[in-house]
């Protein structure tokens, strides 16, 4: 289907509606998250927002993109597969919603879900000592295992708990959708 | 010019990497940016290095000196394995101090920069460049 000047009108009009201000769609590199990251501080920063809420969005948003990065790497995913979509959104008064969705195998994606779960029942304190024990543990048993730091911090960042879903594709494989709230 | 010159390290920064200028006779290590690049191990592991053969082969202190106003999850796993090995030394007797440098318009910073500091016994200094 051929992009019309319409279909342009539409895709505007769902970006006013859900306060989104920054979006990417496609294939992520490493020199695409460093310009989107910078463009995400001026922008909020114009908000008068305070540095707090720039900082911890900024890195909400450098570990979410550096997960799906390091994930399409380690898959040797190609350019169609390692396609991602990133949104900053503004959401109530103060906060903002960092999101983030990727192809992953339909195994990880469960095990992402599930972890997401797990950190959704901790406490900031808990949180921090999950972050800590992950710091500590050796590089050897990081093999593999990738986000995991990544994503505690992210869900210290948030002041709420993350959300997760997955959507099945062919080939046992799914979109995985994350969203944070900051 | 100095025999131990060809000891230095002196890495230029970039928007996501920081630069880092290590001085042999000084025995000063500074770092000044933002850290969250593509390959954290290619830029830390040349620092690790310098500490490692510093730390080996040179009686007198060494300090660090960071100013360091974002560090990514990967980054801040090489900061540990860097304070791993001063603790190490500092276990050995040897005189090391961090000087942790933040903006007050950063809390962020001061908060990494404590929940370093946390979990070791040698001097770590947490400072405001604005006072």
């Amino acid at each position: 289907m051929t992009i019309t000047s319409t279909s342009l009108m539409s895709l505007r009009d769902f970006f006013s509606d859900h306060k989104i201000l920054i979006c990417f769609n496609g294939p992520i590199s490493t020199n695409l998250i460093g310009e989107i990251g910078s463009a995400i501080k001026e922008h909020i920063e114009s908000n008068h927002a305070p540095d707090l809420e720039v900082m911890d969005v900024f890195s909400v948003y450098i570990e979410m993109s550096q997960n799906i990065k390091n994930y399409a790497s380690t898959k040797g995913f190609n350019d169609t597969e390692s396609s991602a979509t990133v949104v900053i959104a503004a959401a109530d008064p103060g906060h903002y919603a960092v999101c983030a969705c990727n192809l992953v195998e339909m195994e990880h994606g469960k095990a992402l879900v599930e972890r997401i779960r797990t950190l959704a029942d901790c406490d900031k304190a808990q949180l921090k000592a999950l972050y800590k024990e992950q710091l500590r543990r050796p590089r050897s048993e990081l093999q593999g295992s990738g986000a995991g730091l990544g994503l505690i911090e992210i869900a210290r960042r948030s002041s709420q708990p993350m959300e997760a879903s997955l959507e099945p594709v062919d080939t046992g494989r799914a979109f995985f959708s994350l969203r944070a709230i900051i | 010019m100095s025999t131990s010159e060809g000891l230095n390290l002196s890495i230029p920064g970039s928007q996501s990497s920081p630069s880092i200028r290590a001085d042999w006779d000084a025995g000063v290590v500074v770092m000044s940016g933002e850290s969250y690049p593509e390959n954290s191990f290619e830029l830390y592991d040349q620092l690790i290095q310098w500490i490692d053969s510093y730390l080996s082969n040179v009686e007198q202190s060494l300090t660090l000196e960071l100013h360091l106003n974002y560090l990514n999850t990967s980054s801040i796993r090489f900061m540990i394995d860097i304070f791993d090995m001063l603790q190490t030394a500092h276990a050995d007797g040897k005189e090391v101090l961090v000087q942790w440098m933040y903006d007050d318009r950063n809390p962020r910073s001061a908060e990494l920069g404590a929940e370093f500091k946390e979990d070791y016994t040698f001097p770590f200094l947490i400072l405001s460049i604005n006072a």
